[in-house]
Formats: structure tokens, sequence, C-alpha cells
């Protein structure tokens, strides 16, 4: 039991201020960052109606007009993990306000609009979950355009086009129930794990809206490399998907499509997507028995397809990378091999599709057209995957 | 069967036209009796073993019977009480694949915790039917205790041979080893060995022949593999490095090359 004991830290009753409107919760940042931010949130708020909690002790003195809180532990982390959002709820608590800005690493390059909306979407707009819609580049975000949007937007009926976005806007019911998810997690001392607010507002009923934030840059992960970033995220969705089956297999209209700046394709993009294809294509050559375990003969012969086309000529079908994506999260759930060697095993799949993400954006559309078109093959192929989530061991061609 | 053998050794003795001498007689007694203590000792250890292998059979049987009703009758009772719910209530899920159902597995649980039982119970019969049976010298059971020991080593083995050979098959195609299926059989092939020379040495076959085997086959599998790297498969393996470098260098620019933007996965 002392090892489970929570390990949130005690904030200090003399820091509690009643009457603010928005907590805001600063991830550790340079020292311009926090100059940055904080002239964008007094540009939005009264300062008597904010309170900032962050580790800085500089940023206290530079901007005496605002009330601060300490953010005790505050670990550098490259997203909103499970700790951040219990830490968010207690001070929320404390200081009983209305609604929570996270913002994470790297905030800094967030321009007052992309505040301004968050805040506004929280305080004033009545959202639970106010989630940022950055403007990126086209080749960035790739295993969020290939994996983590078009499965919650299939399964959780959402456009939230950031699932695991790392500022967030939250009402004080949002950050409690967040926080309420979080605790099991920080008790088996998983601080760091991830948690997904879009499906989680989704089960609760709550009112989600996208804002758009304008470009921002985006922190890089402690170990970038795609062998452990895509296992970690694919991992944590298929986790989080698993626990909420109950919620998605019943059919849930999608929201209207909003308009949003499109970012723009390169006009001259040579990228070279030869790495990628030479790494599928060496894994067809040698992964075979594994994948051959995990997808149906169908999903094999595409796959066989793929592998003997040329570079110029390389599209992988939206229905193939859908239900590839599909049975990956079945076996993730049958436990049909070893996770770690399942999400391994789809490597290898997702470059592939990166490759023909690249291929086509380059001459035939829009590189968010392209996203959008998976995922509605994502929604078209929900049924497949409810069919064979509640009867797996039907016949399968 | 004394005057079956009586029989024989004389009917084995008639053809012979010369009377038998003494010292003749006395052997064939000899034989005989030989045979008939063989026979006799044979005999008795059946009649010794077959009431504890009777008992092993009808306690097995039993456990098995006992199980199929506990676990159906377990089965009943938590479907009865919505375990899988409350369950789902405390976890926070309600999804449960057919097999991993909390009450599929606890009546799953009961059925094999009898069966296990009923093991237990009839190789103590055995064991005590064995024991009190005959002083005889032959080591039946702990022989047998040692095959069900090296049966779980073959099995472990075996899994943690095809396990390792995919986590290596897997992390060197990710890194586009040329010889990640190679790399894969070896270690898989490593570890069979080592587990076949543990199975031998458990159930004392061969015994130092064995350990001396598996010595020189695992020291020559090392050998020939640093050979091969350092000698045989030098152009091989440099080739390999290269390329891996240059796909290294490649990613470190995160294939940014004129007039492209940088990939980012996350």
């Amino acid at each position: 039991m002392m090892a489970t004991a929570n390990s949130l830290p005690d904030t200090g009753v003399e820091s509690v201020r009643v009457g603010a409107q928005l907590l805001v919760v600063l991830a550790p940042l340079p020292q311009e960052q926090v100059e940055s931010v904080l002239t964008h949130v007094a540009a939005c708020l009264a300062a008597g109606d904010v309170v900032i909690a962050t580790a800085d002790a500089l940023a206290r003195e530079s901007h005496a007009g605002l009330h601060f809180v300490d953010l005790p532990g505050a670990a550098p982390s490259w997203t909103v993990a499970a700790a951040s959002f219990a830490m968010a709820s207690q001070l929320a608590q404390e200081n009983k306000v209305r609604g929570i800005l996270m913002l994470g690493p790297e905030a800094g390059s967030l321009g007052e609009a992309g505040i301004g909306a968050l805040v506004r979407g929280v305080l004033e707009g009545g959202v639970d979950l106010a989630m940022p819609r950055y403007a990126i580049s086209p080749h960035a975000g790739l295993i969020n355009s290939g994996i983590l949007y078009p499965l919650t937007r299939a399964l959780f009926a959402s456009r939230v086009r950031f699932p695991l976005a790392i500022d967030l806007g939250l009402s004080a019911r949002m950050a409690e129930r967040m926080a309420a998810a979080a605790r099991p997690l920080i008790q088996r001392n998983q601080q760091d794990a991830l948690l997904w607010p879009v499906s989680e507002a989704a089960v609760a009923g709550y009112r989600i809206e996208e804002f758009d934030v304008g470009p921002r840059v985006l922190p890089v992960p402690p170990d970038p490399d795609l062998n452990t970033i895509l296992p970690l995220l694919a991992g944590s969705l298929f986790t989080d998907i698993e626990a909420r089956a109950a919620f998605w297999q019943r059919p849930r209209a999608l929201p209207p499509a909003r308009f949003h700046a499109e970012a723009q394709a390169t006009s001259e993009d040579h990228t070279d997507i030869a790495a990628m294809l030479q790494s599928f294509r060496f894994a067809y050559a040698h992964l075979q028995e594994i994948w051959s375990l995990v997808l149906p003969p169908n999903a094999l012969l595409g796959l066989k397809r793929l592998s003997l086309m040329d570079e110029a000529s390389f599209r992988m079908p939206e229905s193939l990378w859908a239900r590839i994506v599909y049975d990956f999260l079945l076996a993730y759930r049958l436990r049909t091999i070893h996770r770690g060697h399942l999400m391994g095993a789809l490597i290898p799949l997702y470059l592939a599709w990166v490759a023909s993400h690249i291929n086509v954006t380059r001459e035939e559309m829009m590189p968010e057209q392209h996203v959008e078109m998976a995922a509605a093959a994502f929604e078209a192929e929900k049924p497949y995957l409810v069919a064979r989530w509640r009867w797996p061991d039907r016949f399968n061609p | 069967m004394q005057i079956i053998l009586t029989n024989a050794v004389q009917a084995a003795a008639a053809p012979l036209t010369e009377p038998l001498s003494v010292e003749d007689a006395t052997i064939w007694q000899h034989m005989s009796n030989a045979l008939h203590a063989s026979m006799d000792r044979v005999l008795s250890l059946l009649i010794a073993i077959l009431p504890g292998i009777l008992a092993f059979v009808v306690a097995l049987a039993i456990s098995t019977l006992i199980g199929v009703a506990v676990s159906a009758l377990m089965r009943r009772v938590l479907t009865a009480a919505k375990f899988d719910d409350r369950i789902a209530r405390t976890r926070g899920s309600a999804d449960w694949t057919p097999a991993t159902a909390p009450t599929s597995l606890a009546a799953r649980a009961c059925f094999w915790g009898c069966v296990v039982l009923g093991l237990v119970v009839g190789v103590s019969a055995f064991d005590t039917s064995f024991a009190t049976a005959s002083p005889l010298p032959i080591s039946l059971l702990p022989y047998l205790a040692h095959a069900v020991g090296a049966a779980f080593l073959l099995i472990a083995g075996n899994i943690i041979a095809r396990f390792l050979a995919r986590s290596v098959l897997i992390g060197a195609v990710n890194a586009q080893l040329q010889y990640a299926r190679f790399l894969s059989l070896g270690v898989k092939w490593l570890v069979l060995v080592l587990t076949a020379a543990m199975v031998l040495d458990h159930l004392q076959v061969g015994g130092v022949i064995v350990e001396l085997a598996f010595g020189i086959l695992f020291g020559g599998i090392v050998l020939t593999l640093a050979l091969a790297v350092g000698l045989g498969s030098r152009d091989l393996v440099s080739r390999s490095l290269e390329s891996h470098a240059e796909r290294a260098s490649e990613q470190s620019a995160e294939n940014a090359p004129a007039g492209g933007d940088p990939i980012r996965h996350f």
C-alpha cells in the first residue's frame, strides 16, 4: 500500500485564491517562452481572473500582477501525462476556477489568438474540452494523421484533428474526470502514462470543440525513434479503445465538418520515400510469418501487390490501411502475439502508408484531403471491426 | 509356471540321444530356477504397481469429473451473481473476449485445480503402493518425476526460443539488418540446443557426454559466428553496417532533401 500512495504533492493552502476564472498550468518552459505565454494570457483575461501554476520562480518576479501557485514536481514531459491531469484538477479545486488551460512544452510558439481561442472556448463557450488544431507542416505528425486521428474519428465520432494535443482547455468537471482517470495510473506508479481526453469526454457525453490555434513548434519526445514512439502511441490508444469497447460499438453520428485552413503541400516536394519502401519490402520478405498471424489472407494479398509496385506508382488503398490497423487492434485485444512484437510488426506497414501518403499528396491531392479520405475509410470499415470484435473466431477471408 | 518350465526343459533335452550327466542336469535346473525367479520378480512387480496405476487412473478420472461438475457449478453461480459485470465496474471496462471473461477464467481455474489435485492424489497413491510393494531395484517413480520436469523444461525452452527468435527478427527487420533471419534462426537454435542439453541432463541421460557435446556444440556455434563475422562475412557485415550508417545519417537529416519538408512522425 505504501508504494501505491497518491504521489500528488501538497500545493499549500496559502496559495489558494478564491474567485479566479482560469487556471493556467504551464509545463517547464524556457524563460522567454514563459514570458510570451504570460503576455498572451494577460491579454485575454484580467489579471485577477487568472491563476498561473508553474514551477518557474523567475516568472513571478517579472509578472507581479498575476497570481502564481507552485507546480511542484513538474517533471519535464513532451506531452500531457496522467500526473499533469491529476495535479491540474487538484489545483483547480483548491483555487475554485471555472476552467483550466494546460500548455505543454514549446507553448511559447503559440500565438495570442490561439491561446485566446482556447481560453474563450472554456470560459465563454461552455465547452468541456477545448482542443487545439495546429497548423503544422504536412509531413509532421504523421502517426497522428495515419492512426490516431482516423481511429478516434471513426470510433468516438469526433473530428478533433489532434486527439493527443499538447495544449488543452478543460472545464472543471472535465478536469475532475481526467483526474479520476489518472488516479489509478498514478497509484500503479505510471505517472507518465498517456490519457486520451477526446475519448474520455465522448464517453462522458461532454461537449468537445476544436479551435484553430495556428502554427506551433511540436516538442520532441525523449526518444524520437519510430521504433519507440509508434508502439507507445498506438499501444496506448489501442488500450484506451479496448477499455471503451461498449461505447464505440454503438453507431454514432459524426458532427458536421468545419472549415479549417489547410496546410499547403510544398510546391516541389522531393521527399525521398525510397528508404521507407525499402523498409516495407524488406519486412514483406521477412515478416510474413508474423503478419499472417494477424492479417487475413485478403490483406496479405494487398500487401503482396504493394510490394511489387514501383516507387512512383506506390499507393496503399485507404481501405487496406484501415483494415490493417483494425486487424492489429484486434490482435492487440486478443493477444494473438506478444504486444511488443505486434507493434514492432506494424512499423513497416505504417512506413508503407507514409510513403503512399507522400506520393498521393505530391501528385493527386492536398495532404489534409488525403488524411480525411483515410479517416473516411476507417469509418466505412468500422462494421468490419465491430463484427470481428464481437465474433473474433468467425471465418475471415 | 514351474511345471511349464520343467516340461520345456525336458522337451528341449529330449532330442539328445546321450543321457545327461549330473552336471548337465544341474545346469538346466539352475537355468530353470533363474528363469523362474526372474519371471517371479517381474510378475511381482506388475502385481505391485498395478494397483498403483489403477489408483492413479481412477483418481485422475474422478477428479476430472469433479472438476467438470465444479466448473459448471461455478459458471452457473457466477453468471447468476453477474460476476463479470461487477468486475467490469471496478475495472472500468465491460469488454471481454470469450476466453478472458472472469467467469470463464474462474470456471477454468476450478476445473484445472481439480485435475491437478487428482494428479497429485494419483501420483501419491502410486508412490505409496509402489514403495510398499517390494524392494525392487527398478527406480521408475523418480524417473517419472524427472520426465515430467524435463517435459516442462522442453515446453518452456520452446516458448522462450520462439519469443526470442521473433523479438530478434522484428528488431532486426526494423533496423533493416540484412541478416535478420539468420540472426533470428541463430538465436532460436542456440536456445533450443541449450534446452535440449538441459532436458537430457535433467533426465540423466548421457551424463558427461551430453555436457561435453553441448559445450562443444555451443562453443562451436559461437566460434563459427565469430569467425563468420570476422572473416567470412566481412564484406557482408561491412556492407550492412555501411547501409545502416547511411540510413541513420539519412534519418538524422529526417528525409529533408532540398525542397522537401522534414518528416516527423509525431
